[in-house]
């Protein structure tokens, strides 16, 4: 059984329609208009415990409100959803007990007080006992150094920490489902590397996880599985590695010559593969078919006939992938 | 201490440290009220000094005054902004995805904050004393009936300050709302003039509202305005309110939380 199930899940909000300006908001006053905007368009999705979900789209494609719908912040217009074989709005506070929900960009830390006062917070919250309070808190510490701003005023934090924190508050009762959106927005390399690491502990510890992001690095890094969604609706569910072999067909080598690079002639001389000039005048992009040669093949003929002084292989990018979607080039 | 209460005092605690965390604003309610308790002892003195008034004398205003000083310090000292920002930017959307009632939650941190007030309303009150000698309660029952009633303030502040925070779910916005609530509540409870200075139909109004148990009723059973019996009756009228507007205020959440609209991360 799932452990999250939504059916024809849709949110529709209403929203004033009025026109710009001293006359449009005069009339307004008087004749008031709406006009009903889907934010989420009857998606479908199914989610097995222990799965690590990216859930992924354009800004607006309905993300956030998604993770609202799942968690029961919002009731949907129709259809249902159930976690743990809870209605999440229905059931909220029971559904509270197992969830975990980091909003990247709204901390639930108390901003007036040390961070630690808001783990206290949420230890009497969720009915942590101080034996899994300290151990929880000691393994936070070794993966997220939160030991360093424990003391700290919340609105004293850095990004960073408050994400690090944030994190910590989210996870401080071991929820069984967490979602996080956008858990590394704004954040450093530093700093994301060290929470995507964090993420996947968690996953391999067995937690299931619903991640959104823009930083599909995030997505490649922690999670098996990805849903793209746009306006509203789902353009692809399904693992990320079949993503990449569905949609990725071609690959590409950077050869540099020892002299500059005479582009048409090696387009005529090679016909199988794409040809393009790279950066430097003896840079060239070689583009391949990945289902009709092998790597070693291009390679093997390419470095025996041409001797480049030095090559690079650009590894498959999900992102080209992602961006076509979002651009309706490709279907499911 | 069960668990359940042990997160109502987690929340009334954190509430109250809050409010510690500006110390400054302590010094300026002292300041504010103490000013406006002195400008009005000054204002009755004046006004009574040619005999009682509507059933008020100098020695019964003193405690009405001081009276009025401890629940308006109480009850405008409280952290009403705190729930209404919470849902004006959103916030209200991490409170519920937290394991806890929401009503309750802030009724504990109401509570919380309004314990901050303990201090201003204590020194307010020794000073107070010490310069107008008030005449203490008519009688030790009074007294008593007097600090339940004062106790009965935590609540009925808490349901009609959350129920007018709730209003923000429709309006958007909490400053017009927070002053029509607070200028209701200084004429009606009594704290602005005593009610029994209005004219009869006036008072009627006020009596129909929850307002003037917040200055009225304590101080009408401090002076023994009321018997035994009528004491009892406003305080079972008090409680009456504060129960009400809990319940009310259930009602109105579940039709608030639907309009929860947040948008966006």
């Amino acid at each position: 059984m799932p452990i999250l199930e939504a059916r024809n899940l849709t949110k529709t909000f209403r929203r004033p329609d009025k026109a710009s300006g001293f006359k449009g908001a005069v009339k307004h006053l008087v004749q008031r208009k709406y006009k009903n905007y889907t934010a989420v368009d009857g998606i479908d999705l199914s989610i097995e415990a222990g799965e690590s979900v990216a859930y992924v789209g354009p800004n607006g494609a309905g993300k956030s409100t998604t993770v609202k719908l799942l968690t029961g912040i919002l009731r949907p217009s129709e259809g249902t959803v159930r976690v743990m074989g809870r209605d999440p709005h229905v059931e909220r506070i029971p559904n509270a007990h197992d969830i975990g929900v980091l909003f990247g960009q709204r901390t639930q830390l108390w901003w007036d007080l040390p961070v630690e006062e808001s783990l206290k917070l949420l230890k009497h919250m969720y009915g942590v006992s101080d034996a899994d309070y300290k151990a929880r808190l000691a393994r936070f510490d070794d993966l997220l150094d939160l030991g360093e701003f424990m003391p700290a005023l919340a609105r004293t934090l850095s990004l960073g920490q408050r994400m690090r924190a944030d994190l910590a508050c989210a996870l401080i009762h071991a929820p069984k489902m967490v979602y996080l959106d956008e858990p590394t927005i704004g954040l450093d390399i530093s700093v994301k590397d060290r929470l995507r690491a964090f993420l996947r502990e968690l996953v391999d510890d067995g937690t299931t996880l619903l991640l959104t992001s823009h930083d599909l690095a995030d997505i490649e890094e922690v999670c098996e599985r990805i849903v793209v969604i746009d306006k509203g609706a789902i353009a692809y569910d399904g693992p990320i590695q079949q993503l990449k072999a569905h949609y990725i067909t071609t690959k590409a080598v950077n050869l540099f010559l020892e002299g500059p690079a005479d582009v048409p002639a090696l387009a005529e001389k090679f016909p199988e593969y794409a040809w393009a000039a790279g950066e430097a005048p003896s840079e060239v992009v070689v583009t391949y078919e990945s289902n009709r040669f092998t790597t070693a093949e291009v390679l093997g003929g390419l470095t025996a006939q041409l001797a480049p002084r030095d090559l690079s292989l650009s590894e498959p990018s999900i992102e080209d992938v992602i961006r076509r979607l979002y651009a309706g080039e490709l279907t499911k | 201490m069960s668990n359940a209460f042990a997160v109502d005092r987690a929340f009334a605690v954190i509430a109250f440290k809050r409010r510690l965390a500006y110390k400054a604003q302590w010094l300026v309610a002292l300041v504010l009220g103490g000013g406006a308790m002195l400008v009005s002892m000054a204002m009755w003195r004046e006004l009574l000094s040619g005999g009682a008034l509507s059933g008020y004398d100098w020695d019964a205003m003193r405690a009405y005054v001081i009276i009025g000083f401890i629940t308006a310090t109480m009850v405008f000292g409280a952290a009403d902004w705190h729930i209404a920002d919470r849902i004006l930017d959103g916030h209200v959307a991490i409170d519920l995805t937290k394991p806890v009632d929401f009503q309750r939650a802030r009724a504990a941190e109401y509570v919380g904050s309004m314990f901050s007030t303990v201090p201003t309303v204590a020194l307010g009150v020794l000073g107070a004393w010490i310069l107008f000698d008030p005449p203490g309660p008519a009688s030790a029952t009074a007294g008593v009936l007097t600090a339940v009633s004062l106790v009965l303030v935590f609540p009925l502040a808490f349901g009609l300050t959350y129920l007018t925070v709730l209003v923000c779910f429709w309006t958007k916005r909490y400053l017009g709302v927070m002053w029509l609530r607070e200028a209701l509540l200084a004429f009606f409870s009594g704290m602005m003039i005593p009610l029994a200075f209005m004219p009869s139909w006036l008072q009627a109004v006020a009596w129909a509202l929850p307002f003037p148990h917040f200055t009225t009723t304590p101080s009408a059973i401090y002076l023994g305005h009321v018997d035994t019996a009528g004491a009892l009756g406003l305080l079972a009228a008090e409680a009456a309110w504060a129960a009400g507007m809990w319940f009310g205020a259930r009602i109105v959440f579940n039709h608030a939380v639907r309009k929860v609209t947040v948008h966006g991360g």
